[in-house]
């Protein structure tokens, strides 16, 4: 059994949630959420990485994003340029009780991951804000609810529409095989981000687990 | 986003793992579906909030834009019409 715990950690004036799961001093991973209803889609499959990522030695590490999960600020208040500060803090954060760690950012979560000290990059099936934004206006044309009930300010879904990842390095891309467009390794799996209902995948996360130890040791020297 | 694709194959690989993707369905079972195969209100999980990602998954993977005029019932009716609609999207 891995341990699980909550840490506090402090961004400017505020301070918001990060959920640890393996020994806090072990070679760390910063997992950075997609957006809106995907990160809720994908949280399964997150902590099941994250156990297994545990298991392998590591620690494993979750931020909420401002304005999300056990965050005390409500979306409406949230600029665009606090979930940058959220992951460059966090990191630090952990980097006081380790060393820098490896940052594994999904989907949108790869549009502001840039800012952080790592010692390298990981990034599945990342994606523009502009395709983050169609899809939010599509859900909620078809769910009746703009923006499917999530209500950011105007200037965030303006950042976001603009937001692109930014090069970093070293950087890892990982796609799902299913997907045409290029990566540095493609993983078996279904794109659970889609799903209407919430759901993991065991094959997945092993999948995921196995390719970021892999990439965390070759990140190591860096 | 992905860059066009380069065949008439290569859309429709792409189609069937976007349908099972987004409707949660066995590859096995989407690997069978043929022209004639009725998608939109034929299948439970094909529902409206399913439309909506359907779309956006294709337009990431298949490197489109597709406008909501694009978009009605009788694209989507069956597997044939859907993949005729993406194929002329990503191959012209």
């Amino acid at each position: 059994m891995s341990e699980l715990a909550f840490e506090r950690f402090k961004v400017k004036d505020r301070e918001e949630w990060l959920m640890r799961i393996g020994r806090p001093h072990a070679p760390a991973i910063l997992f950075v959420p997609p957006l809106f209803e995907e990160m809720n889609r994908t949280r399964a499959l997150i902590v099941a990485a994250m156990r297994l990522a545990a298991k392998k030695g590591h620690c494993a590490w979750l931020l909420d994003l401002a304005g999300t999960g056990e965050s005390e600020r409500g979306l409406a208040g949230v600029a665009w340029d606090d979930w940058r500060h959220d992951v460059t803090a966090a990191a630090a954060h952990i980097a006081e009780k380790a060393k820098k760690p490896l940052i594994a950012s999904l989907r949108g979560g790869t549009l502001f991951d840039d800012a952080a000290k790592a010692r390298g990059w990981w990034r599945f099936a990342p994606v523009d804000g502009a395709a983050v934004t169609r899809d939010m206006v599509r859900s909620g044309l078809a769910g009746g609810v703009e923006w499917a009930g999530y209500a950011p300010s105007e200037g965030l879904k303006g950042a976001l529409e603009a937001a692109a990842p930014v090069q970093v390095a070293p950087l890892r891309i990982v796609r799902l095989a299913t997907d045409r467009a290029e990566a540095d390794i493609k993983l078996e799996g279904p794109a659970l981000w889609r799903r209407s209902e919430p759901g993991s995948s065991v094959e997945l996360a092993e999948a995921i687990a196995a390719d970021l130890s892999k990439w965390s040791r070759q990140c190591a020297g860096s | 986003m992905a860059t066009a694709p380069d065949d008439a194959d290569e859309v429709e690989n792409t189609l069937r793992a976007v349908l099972a993707d987004v409707l949660g369905l066995d590859p096995a079972r989407v690997a069978a579906f043929d022209e004639a195969t009725p998608l939109f209100g034929a299948l439970p999980e094909f529902d409206s909030m399913a439309v909506a990602g359907l779309l956006t998954e294709l337009e990431e993977r298949l490197g489109i834009l597709i406008e909501d005029h694009e978009v009605d019932a009788d694209m989507m009716e069956t597997f044939g019409a859907l993949l005729t609609f993406a194929r002329a999207k990503a191959l012209r």
